[in-house]
């Protein structure tokens, strides 16, 4: 933090501004200068716009206030204690299911690799590198719940069905079991979503109803990560038959896969 | 789990609630636990030495629900109950401080004993943050059973809380530092506290040997 000599004083102070500015206020608003910082506010203001409402507010349901998405957290403390155990026996659930499909496809890996002559090498390494953190699985989970949980994604899955979705082409749930920095994460996060919304709704369309339709979905849905999140068997470099498949897949959504490939490129 | 403090504190109660308040230790499913969660958090608000105490009676009731139907009847009610009371603290506050004092005690109670595998229970992380943060504000600080108050749940919870949110932490320890060092009208109790947690969590949430001497033994003359 460079701006540690003044500032989080400051900030700490101004989060309760509600109760009106402390009686000492004055006194401390001096940088290391000594000159009165009458500014400072504002600059502060500014910061935290940067350091939190950035990271907040695109692609992130703020956890303690602000709006709520519509998956999100139940009012009432009772249920939110109940999603929150439910939350971790899934994560513990699929990590169990996750330990378990890698123990199953390593032999019938390394026979498709030698048969094949070229696959890709990360997978039988996954029992060492996977990600066993209960907190970053559970903030992952929460984080491609929110991907989910939206109008694109219900669109997305509809009108790609799984057999037809093309590794760089389509959005690929980013796998929650594997070891990545969390700036590598969130990034990869962000892409998800951006290359999502080009199955956003077109606007004006009668959304009501397939809200509704969503909340109900929801669980399915996260039946459906699971399968996403296990490592793909075909990598994506050795697709031979990809430009086949592709023009398939462009005839029922050429649209789509224009417009996904505009964001990435941007 | 030894049943003696329990027992003592529910000598308390008139004999019928304490019948119920047996009955649901032992056998949780057979009784109203909603009934018997507003009876838990009525007398914590009211009695300074039971909020302390009823973080286990209501852990024992949790656990004995869990185990006989999977049921969470009793923590739900316990934690929407408390929520409630969560939003009128203000008015609490304002009517009576020792109700206050003890809202603050039983959550951080509850907070200490009921986990979810093992992990605090993230709902109540914020809250009993902001409960902490408004005993550190400048008027409160001018009551020493509200310093008092503060430093008890720091020195039981403020570990565990610091683990599940340290930005938190932080900015409590700024408005306690300012506190200390700043506000006029403290009593030199309060400041002895105050200095007394900021050197608790200084060395990693312990005191050193000498600072526990220094608070803690009677001096020599």
């Amino acid at each position: 933090m460079s701006h540690r000599s003044g500032a989080p004083r400051t900030e700490s102070r101004r989060s309760f501004r509600s109760s009106g500015p402390s009686r000492w206020s004055q006194s401390r608003k001096r940088g290391i200068d000594g000159n009165l910082r009458s500014h400072s506010d504002d600059d502060d203001a500014a910061a935290d716009e940067g350091l939190y409402g950035g990271r907040q507010s695109s692609f992130r349901t703020p956890e303690s206030a602000g709006p709520v998405s519509r998956c999100a957290r139940r009012p009432d403390w009772g249920s939110q204690v109940e999603d929150e155990e439910e939350m971790r026996k899934d994560v513990h659930r699929d990590m169990q299911r996750y330990r378990r499909r890698i123990l199953g496809s390593e032999p019938g890996q390394r026979e498709r690799r030698a048969s094949s002559g070229s696959s890709g090498s990360c997978d039988s390494r996954e029992g060492e590198t996977m990600e066993t953190d209960e907190a970053v699985l559970m903030r992952r989970q929460k984080q491609i719940s929110y991907g989910k949980n939206t109008l694109a994604y219900d669109r997305y899955i509809k009108e790609v069905p799984k057999h037809l979705r093309q590794p760089g082409v389509h959005p690929k749930t980013p796998n929650k079991f594997r070891k990545y920095s969390r700036r590598s994460w969130d990034q990869q996060i962000k892409l998800w979503r951006v290359k999502l919304h080009a199955w956003d709704p077109p606007a004006g369309g009668s959304q009501e109803n397939s809200l509704s339709d969503n909340i109900e979905e929801l669980d399915l849905e996260d039946m459906v990560d699971i399968e996403l999140d296990f490592p793909t068997l075909a990598d994506p470099q050795d697709a031979p038959s990809s430009s086949v498949v592709e023009d398939q897949d462009c005839s029922a959504t050429p649209v789509k896969v224009q417009k996904t490939e505009d964001p990435s490129v941007a | 789990m030894e049943n003696s403090s329990e027992d003592y504190r529910i000598q308390s109660f008139d004999v019928d609630t304490q019948k119920l308040l047996k009955t649901a230790l032992k056998d949780p499913s057979s009784v109203d636990l909603e009934k018997v969660s507003n009876i838990l958090v009525d007398q914590s608000l009211k009695d300074p030495f039971f909020s302390k105490e009823a973080g286990r009676i209501c852990y024992t009731i949790v656990q004995g629900e869990a185990k006989q139907n999977n049921g969470t009847v009793f923590r739900r009610h316990l934690l929407n109950r408390l929520q409630q009371e969560f939003k009128e603290r203000e008015e609490t506050r304002k009517r009576s401080l020792q109700e206050w004092v003890c809202y603050v005690t039983f959550i951080c109670n509850i907070f200490d004993y009921l986990k979810v595998n093992n992990m605090p229970l993230g709902a109540l992380v914020l809250p009993v943050y902001d409960c902490l943060m408004r005993l550190a504000q400048p008027d409160a600080l001018l009551n020493e059973e509200e310093v008092d108050c503060l430093v008890q749940q720091l020195h039981r919870i403020g570990e565990q809380l610091e683990k599940v949110n340290s930005q938190r932490m932080d900015e409590l320890f700024f408005l306690l530092r300012d506190g200390f060092l700043l506000q006029e009208g403290l009593t030199s109790m309060a400041r002895l506290l105050l200095l007394e947690i900021l050197e608790f969590r200084a060395g990693g949430w312990m005191l050193s040997s000498t600072a526990h001497k220094y608070y803690y033994s009677e001096i020599a003359d």
